[in-house]
């Protein structure tokens, strides 16, 4: 797992910054009256139209694949959830705001579990004396 | 020489230091400086691109660096002069490396096989530098078997490879293909950036 704070703190706003940034986009576009898969689909496709330019940005400071991958789930991810609920009912900017950064912040925790799970596998490999194909 | 691809990674060098001297190479250092460190004897390196990667070099080692751009090549020049070793960059394609067989005690490349256009020939000319039993050191990224970071590296790879690197290849497979015995795989990043270790057979080995 990272343990440099730079890139913690970076990881964390670059999530939670694009999260934000698609739920505001998306509680903008999606009119009440969508039906709810219509609201899900165009949002994670939002999503990730907005997150791309993004990650490529962050990426310069904060690293490529480390930032890139997080950061093109969470638009795709917080662009569903906020999308799908913005067609069931009228969602605040600001609840949308903080929703999409809740789910950029999720999917940040699995990416780092996930990257937990796979080291630790490794490791796990290399002590038993065997090699990972 | 794949005119080409040498023509993509020439005009490549604008922005190329930008985009990755900072935030990337930092975010790597460690897992890169800790795979040089391994450095001994003859060394072949590829692809040296602006050479970003020198600083991670341990010092005194016997390096020939290669990079199929020219204009590459002429951005890592300071670097490799402040070198505290024997480096020496060459303009060459890695499909048809001008060097005789087994040459290299052991060969690094470091975010190469992303790029070049026919990996498993590519990874066989390094196998026919190499002396038998030497070694390849890859720090590399490539596809992902996991929902949705596959997919993503799948659908963006269209559009990557036109300014430089495809996003979704099976390196270690590649390397196997190739001829390579005893590969290993270490994850740096979930399944997509890794350092891969593997060997060139010696003859008897093969039979």
């Amino acid at each position: 797992m990272e343990r440099r704070l730079y890139f913690l703190l970076g990881d964390l706003l670059s999530n939670t910054g694009v999260g934000a940034l698609v739920g505001l986009a998306l509680a903008a576009l999606v009119g009440e009256a969508w039906p709810a898969v219509l609201g899900m689909v165009l949002g994670m496709i939002v999503g990730d139209v907005i997150a791309l330019p993004a990650a490529l940005l962050l990426s310069v400071p904060f690293g490529a694949t480390e930032v890139m991958l997080p950061v093109m789930a969470t638009g795709m991810a917080s662009g569903m959830v906020v999308g799908m609920l913005s067609a069931i009912g009228a969602v605040s900017g600001g609840f949308a705001a903080a929703l999409g950064a809740l789910v950029g912040l999720a999917v940040l925790a699995a990416t780092y579990g996930l990257n937990a799970y796979v080291r630790a596998g490794y490791a796990s490999t290399v002590r038993d004396g065997q090699k990972t194909r | 020489m794949d005119l080409a691809t040498k023509r993509k990674w020439d005009n490549a060098v604008w922005g190329y230091d930008l985009m990755n001297g900072y935030g990337p190479e930092w975010r790597w250092a460690p897992s890169k400086r800790r795979l040089f460190s391994t450095m001994e004897g003859k060394v072949l390196f590829l692809a040296i691109g602006t050479g970003q990667d020198i600083q991670f070099f341990p010092p005194d080692r016997d390096i020939t660096a290669i990079d199929i751009s020219d204009q590459m090549i002429a951005q890592a020049r300071p670097k490799a002069e402040r070198y505290q070793g024997r480096l020496e960059l060459r303009p060459q394609d890695v499909h048809d490396l001008d060097c005789p067989d087994a040459t290299f005690d052991q060969v690094f490349t470091s975010c190469t096989f992303c790029s070049v256009p026919d990996p498993v020939n590519g990874l066989r000319t390094l196998r026919r530098v190499l002396k038998p039993g030497g070694t390849i050191g890859m720090f590399e990224h490539t596809g992902s078997r996991w929902f949705p970071f596959g997919l993503m590296l799948h659908l963006m790879t269209p559009l990557t490879r036109c300014l430089g690197p495809e996003l979704n290849r099976d390196t270690p497979s590649n390397v196997r293909q190739a001829g390579f015995v005893d590969v290993r795989v270490e994850p740096v990043y979930l399944d997509v950036v890794k350092l891969i270790h593997a060997v060139n057979p010696t003859a008897s080995a093969l039979f």
